[in-house]
């Protein structure tokens, strides 16, 4: 299998009460494509940054991120984020205006992937992979449950044809029977379609699912046996 | 799901928001229309009026100005001197503005009454009312007193104001010539009633004399030998034409209007012609007095030089809205106490209170749209607040910040729109009533500061300036939305709108989408 995500020295800190507070401290770690992952680690260890840092949400202060290979910040985030990464949330973050599908949709005009012609065709058939159904696709956010607004936002993750999609906390807010179906979610995904995923979560439920399981401690990722 | 099609939903699907802005906007373009309407239909008023006087500017002697400078003068000899020299127009100043291009015709003119020499006047018809008059002269002796009934208009120029206006249409032989302005021949252009009256035709000649029963009676009685006809001008008529005036019969005046104040008994000649003959005459009269006397000293030159002056140089523009320019243009050239007048005093004064109105009208304008700026950019970079998750997610889907910021501006412009076509409607009939009731309020105020003075106004039969009123100006005010109008509202808004996003934009630009995972732990 091949390094999709590669880490090398990466150093992120901040000033807080006229001290700083190194996060990230020469950071490497290679992920490898189609590959299911959850990183663990105490609160406030520097998950959350780490992610945007991943995910092209934030920049790091040293060292480089590359993404087959090549520097995303050369690539530029933007493009990067665009075309390469989906992003889901903890409190699933779907715009609140528009459908489930429209939401979808949004990701498929965003991207420059190439993607067959008949986008909503495509993001029914995506929707209903997650499993939601047409008519609930067609609802407006604010009348599903959180489950199926985190389905979505899966959907949305992937709709693009992104490799990597990095989840932080995705089950947060979610009974333990929903957290079982958004898990098989993502080992589907890894498995059937080769889709890197890379989750942050306390849950030890979610890392026993996952192929591998990192610890982010004092500044360093190391795997877990 | 483009930036266009996101603005949509989002103003179609949180209907509480979009309307709220949508009034806001809608009571913003009321109050924008209002003062721009006012304003500008108080300008159309003015431009109205502009154009309804005549595009005339009058070159004239600045008595006024000389007068108060002589005030200042103690020294006797020095106020003598300045008397003897009072300010004159200058030939060639007169001449060098004929030849801008806005001037239309232009008339360097003499107006003298005269007395016809065996041929009638065209009467009024007042003349059964007037019984014969006497007059006395020096040592008391009565004498028949004849009226004058012929007015010469002596132009320099062939192309008189009368007939660039159609005033006067020669409709029988032609216009005396430029050329025969230069040799200063002896012709004529007389109306149709005075050729009618006495049988004229083009080609036929009749004599007419400037000087008065007194004067002829005097210079008989001096016992100086002179050549009677050369008291006399004998002119050729080349044309005839018909004149649009008439004497109003109704005037109150009308009893005791001379016969020369019939626009029918108005004889067009070379100005030329005219300083020859009158320079002749003088120059008898003036023999006769020094024969009376034999300290008297004449200088013929000066005697000249005195008919050469015209009684008015006025010009008739192209367009009455390039008076103010052309005066402004040329009122450097001039020489010290000339000015060229083009009734400006009058339509100030009648201006005073659409131009106090639209000052306040304008005023409000700036107060709202500033106000406008400022309600929108806080109430956008409040929302704002509760959209940071929104706008997050849309840069974690690598929309970039700029199409963010497009659809926000999207987003208003849509509202402003709609708010601002429905204040078209409303505030166009909101304009037409408190515009009536400020002017009203208006010239009300206004009128305790109406002066009385009729000095702006020119009634003698050569004023050139329309008689223009407040009322006639004030008719002209209506306030209507102009399609043009309309445009500076939607350009006025767009720029509200563009203003108003600059806060909430700099915002967009320094959000961090990181902060949107951070919060959510
Ligand atoms: N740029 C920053 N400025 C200030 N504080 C930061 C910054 N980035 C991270 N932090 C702080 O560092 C700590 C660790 O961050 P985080 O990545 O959220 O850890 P975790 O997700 O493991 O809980 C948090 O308390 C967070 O507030
Ligand atoms: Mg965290």
């Amino acid at each position: 299998m091949s390094t999709i995500l590669k880490l090398e020295n990466i150093n992120y800190g901040y000033i807080d009460g006229g001290y700083r507070r190194e996060i990230l401290k020469n950071l490497s770690y290679e992920f490898e494509e189609g590959t299911f992952y959850t990183i663990l680690g105490p609160s406030g260890s520097g998950k959350t940054t780490l992610l945007s840092i991943m995910a092209g949400l934030d920049k790091q202060e040293s060292g480089t991120v590359y993404y087959d290979g090549e520097d995303i910040a050369k690539m530029g985030l933007t493009k990067y984020r665009r075309n390469k990464v989906g992003v889901v949330f903890q409190s699933y973050n779907l715009i609140s205006y528009l459908t489930g599908l429209e939401n979808v949709l949004l990701a498929m005009t965003e991207t420059d992937n190439k993607l067959p012609p008949n986008h909503k065709e495509l993001a029914y058939a995506v929707l209903r992979m997650v499993g939601i159904v047409e008519s609930k696709a067609d609802r407006m956010i604010s009348r599903l449950s959180g489950g199926e607004q985190q389905r979505i936002a899966i959907a949305r993750a992937i709709a693009g044809n992104e490799d990597l999609i990095f989840a932080d906390e995705p089950t947060g807010n979610l009974d333990s029977e929903t957290e079982q179906e958004i898990i098989r979610l993502f080992q589907m995904l890894a498995d059937r379609f080769g889709k890197t995923i890379i989750v942050v979560t306390h849950s030890n439920e979610v890392s026993r699912f996952s192929d591998r399981r990192i610890l982010l401690k004092n500044g360093v990722l190391n795997d877990i046996r | 799901m483009n930036a266009f099609q996101r603005a949509w939903r989002y103003i179609t699907r949180k209907p509480t928001k979009t309307v709220l802005l949508i009034i806001t906007f809608f009571l913003i373009g009321n109050l924008v229309i209002l003062g721009l309407g006012i304003s500008q239909a108080a300008e159309n008023a003015k431009v109205l009026t502009r154009q309804q006087m005549r595009a005339v500017v009058s070159y004239e002697t600045d008595y006024n100005a000389y007068w108060q400078y002589i005030d200042t003068l103690t020294d006797e000899d020095e106020i003598n001197e300045a008397y003897e020299h009072s300010p004159r127009i200058n030939k060639d100043s007169a001449l060098k503005l004929t030849t801008d291009s806005r001037v239309k015709a232009f008339n360097y003119m003499t107006n003298t009454v005269a007395y016809s020499v065996e041929f009638e006047n065209v009467p009024l018809g007042n003349e059964e009312n007037k019984g014969e008059m006497y007059a006395s002269a020096e040592g008391g002796e009565e004498f028949v007193y004849v009226e004058p009934n012929l007015m010469l208009y002596a132009n320099m120029f062939p192309n008189m104001i009368e007939l660039a206006e159609g005033t006067f249409t020669v409709t029988d032989g032609r216009f005396y010539t430029q050329d025969e302005i230069d040799t200063a021949a002896k012709v004529a252009v007389i109306t149709k009633e005075l050729a009618e009256q006495n049988g004229f035709r083009v080609g036929d000649t009749f004599r007419i004399t400037t000087v008065d029963s007194y004067t002829l009676k005097q210079l008989k009685d001096s016992g100086m030998e002179y050549n009677e006809d050369d008291m006399n001008l004998e002119l050729e008529i080349v044309g005839i034409y018909e004149t649009k005036n008439d004497v109003d019969p109704n005037a109150q005046n009308f009893q005791w209007m001379s016969p020369y104040e019939s626009p029918k008994n108005i004889i067009l000649i070379p100005m030329t012609a005219y300083t020859e003959y009158q320079s002749e005459v003088a120059s008898i009269q003036y023999s006769m007095y020094a024969m009376q006397n034999p300290d008297f000293e004449v200088d013929m030159d000066e005697i000249t030089a005195q008919f050469d002056v015209p009684s008015r140089v006025v010009y008739l523009l192209n367009d009455p809205l390039e008076v103010e320019d052309f005066v402004k243009d040329h009122s450097e050239d001039l020489d010290e106490y000339t000015i060229l007048n083009a009734n400006n005093e009058t339509f100030k004064k009648l201006s005073r209170p659409l131009d106090t109105m639209s000052f306040f009208a304008n005023i409000v304008v700036w107060i709202v749209v500033v106000n406008a700026v400022v309600i929108i950019s806080l109430v956008t970079a409040l929302t704002l607040k509760t959209r940071e998750y929104e706008i997050g997610v849309l840069l974690s889907l690598g929309v970039t910040k700029l199409k963010v910021i497009l659809q926000l501006f999207i987003e208003l412009i849509l509202i402003a729109l709609l708010g601002f076509t429905l204040a078209v409607g409303s505030g166009s009939l909101l304009a037409g009533r408190v515009g009536d009731a400020v002017l009203d309020y208006q010239t009300a105020a206004d009128a305790e500061y109406e002066t009385t003075d009729e000095g702006y106004y020119w009634y003698d039969s050569t004023d050139y300036f329309t008689e223009v009123t407040q009322d006639d100006m004030l008719s002209k005010y209506e306030v209507s939305v102009s399609p043009a109008l309309i445009l500076e509202i939607y350009i006025l808004g767009t720029a509200v709108v563009l203003i108003a996003i600059a806060i909430p934009s700099i915002m967009i630009m320094r959000l961090n989408p990181k902060q949107i995972l951070l919060e959510q732990n």
